[in-house]
């Protein structure tokens, strides 16, 4: 059975690229764009591994959320309910104070348009097999 | 202090007016600031969604990760990113223009005779890969643009004009929904009218002038697209006076229509004298 990951994104032009790695790999993806609907498919789908993107629409039934701030939320409500799911966060934001919040949960922050996909695959890889990452694989 | 060194009544209070006075421009300084400080973080947003979609796709490509056919559909994935990055860099130069208080006029881009319709299709051709992501269909119908007179416009601008309503439409639309755009001569005032129409988040009544209005969003525009600078619709109505023309927004039965009226004419006599 292939692990699952899946992308929390309102952007098709983040998720699309991302997909077709990741199914070239051979993994299953599921994608959300919206939090609301992100947390839906955790509360009812086996995930091995989920990427949040920070300025994302929360969804109608969670309109009270600030949407500038949504991958933080969403960080926060994984923590609680999924504790040892595997997360990371993939953005534009790069201000500090997000991502120090972001990384106090324990959750890995990457900025979108520095990381090559490479890096974000071989990371992934290294949390869903437990085998070390090591920048020496972003090489190959 | 001895009472000739006392401010009287009248000084001390308009020391307190200076002081006030003083007090709001530093505040108004910050608050300048700070709007600059995100509109360059929101303009730095959008540029790199764009930009590291190109990249990761080509990385895909490069890496052979994906085969023959798929190759092809995120070519032109890629092709659509690129225009939608141009698309944005004009926005932020224009902007800049309007910013530094310049009329547009002094961009002094020369006048030109632009066929709407052509206009129309290739700005629908660049911004529908990005609505067939959301299975939105761009229609652009044919039958009342034929014998239609070109307008004299200033080409670059008046295409900025078109896709910032256009990319609006796309970005606000539900998904599996229909964008129509359609043009019509009116000959008794020798206009040209063109309405672009999608079904998304409405637009209430209230707001339908603000819309247009610099860093204006909706609430609901900035929960479905957080990264948005408010000023694409701004540029649209800026372009669109300095053409003496017309530029208003509406929802009706569940369609949000964005009317743009051109004067064939009135432009053309300008023109005319200008070149005199």
């Amino acid at each position: 059975m292939p692990k699952t990951i899946l992308l929390i994104d309102d952007e098709q032009t983040f998720l699309e690229p991302l997909a077709d790695a990741l199914e070239y790999k051979g993994y299953r993806v599921l994608k959300a764009r919206t939090a609301e609907d992100g947390l839906d498919i955790l509360s009812r789908e086996p995930v091995d591994l989920v990427t949040i993107d920070i300025m994302l629409d929360p969804g109608n039934s969670l309109s009270d959320v600030q949407s500038q701030h949504t991958g933080i939320f969403l960080c926060e409500q994984i923590r609680e309910k999924y504790p040892l799911l595997d997360a990371f966060c993939i953005s534009v934001v790069s201000d500090k104070k997000t991502i120090d919040k972001i990384r106090s949960l324990g959750i890995r922050f990457l900025r979108k348009g520095e990381t090559p996909l490479r890096t974000v695959l071989n990371m992934m890889q290294s949390m869903l097999t437990g085998i070390a990452y090591s920048t020496e694989r972003d090489k190959d | 202090m001895s009472e000739a060194e006392m401010p009287d009544a009248g000084q001390s209070e308009k020391i307190n007016k200076i002081e006030s006075e003083n007090k709001r421009l530093r505040e108004e300084i910050k608050r300048t600031e700070q709007e600059r400080v995100e509109y360059l973080q929101n303009v730095s947003h959008q540029l790199v969604a764009p930009l590291n979609a190109i990249k990761w796709h080509i990385e895909n490509l490069t890496e052979g990760r994906i085969g023959y056919e798929r190759g092809v559909k995120v070519l032109r994935s890629i092709y659509s990113q690129a225009s939608i990055a141009v698309h944005l860099a004009k926005n932020f130069s224009l902007m800049s223009n309007l910013e530094g208080e310049h009329a547009l006029s002094s961009l002094k881009e020369p006048l030109e005779e632009v066929n709407l319709h052509r206009l129309l299709i290739n700005l629908s051709n660049d911004f529908q890969p990005l609505a067939w992501d959301q299975k939105i269909d761009i229609k652009v119908e044919d039958d009342q643009f034929d014998d239609a007179p070109c307008v004299l416009a200033m080409k670059p601008l008046i295409s900025q004009v078109f896709s910032n309503v256009i990319e609006n439409a796309v970005k606000y639309s539900n998904q599996g929904s229909k964008i129509i755009i359609h043009g019509r001569y009116v000959l008794s005032s020798d206009t040209f009218l063109v309405s672009i129409k999608n079904q998304g988040i409405p637009l209430p009544i209230e707001h339908e002038q603000e819309v247009f209005n610099r860093g204006f969003r909706t609430a609901d525009a900035q929960r479905k697209a957080p990264a948005g600078t408010g000023f694409g619709l701004y540029i649209a109505r800026r372009i669109i006076e300095s053409h003496e023309g017309k530029i208003s927004a509406l929802t009706e039965n569940g369609w949000t229509v964005f009317n743009i009226v051109l004067s064939v004419k009135g432009l053309k006599g300008k023109a005319r004298i200008r070149d005199a």
